[in-house]
């Protein structure tokens, strides 16, 4: 059944209309912040959950690579350590946290806030240099 | 000599090019990596760094009277040469 309704990504905790087809196990990528979803259902609901078959590692290269994509920005050498410093994050405190802010809270989830605010349009990258204009 | 006083943060890249740059140039600087802090002196080092630069994000630099807030190479050598 194809119905057309606000689905929350877990991720960014932005409800997106949501148009395609309902399939359980179904791969889709939020277009507000790039994350790679899984429809899922939680009761009747249905929900998007993150994938549990990737690794970490795999989750978060997709996301910023959406991103960028979605927002035409580029990559250049710090996306390395960047990475690196994103997966040390979430082994430290449970999530990919900017490794360049103090908080370890939702909204600095990456790509965090400030950068889906449109920082990268404003500054020409995005406060840690992972994505630029 | 200006002083030279980097708010840091382990984690982040720019903040460790930050380190880079004023020791390839033997420009002597004090540093704190805030986040490996113990709680108490993390929370009041955050607060004075969020009162002189309006953030909660690092690096923050501090030259002299100057503050800049992220890595800007090009600010930085203006600050270093006023």
């Amino acid at each position: 059944m194809n119905s057309v309704e606000k689905m929350l990504c877990p991720v960014c905790q932005v409800a997106f209309l949501f148009k395609e087809e309902r399939v359980l196990g179904k791969r889709v990528v939020c277009p507000v912040c790039g994350a790679i979803l899984v429809l899922s259902k939680n009761n009747r609901e249905w929900i998007l959950e993150r994938p549990k078959d990737i690794t970490l590692e795999e989750e978060i290269r997709a996301r910023v690579e959406n991103f960028a994509r979605l927002r035409g920005y580029r990559f250049n050498e710090m996306k390395e350590p960047l990475i690196e410093a994103l997966l040390k994050k979430h082994e430290k405190y449970g999530d990919f946290y900017c490794p360049c802010k103090i908080d370890n809270i939702p909204e600095n989830v990456c790509p965090c806030l400030e950068t889906r605010q449109g920082s990268v349009e404003r500054d020409g990258h995005c406060h840690c240099g992972l994505f630029w204009k | 000599m200006k002083s030279v006083m980097l708010y840091t943060l382990s984690t982040c890249p720019f903040c460790k090019m930050a380190k880079k740059f004023f020791e390839s140039r033997d420009i002597s600087y004090n540093f704190v990596d805030v986040d490996l802090l113990p709680e108490e002196e993390k929370e009041r080092t955050v607060a004075k760094v969020q009162e002189i630069s309006g953030r909660r994000a690092f690096p923050v630099i501090v030259i002299g009277n100057e503050v800049i807030v992220g890595y800007d190479e090009l600010r930085i050598k203006e600050a270093l040469e006023k």
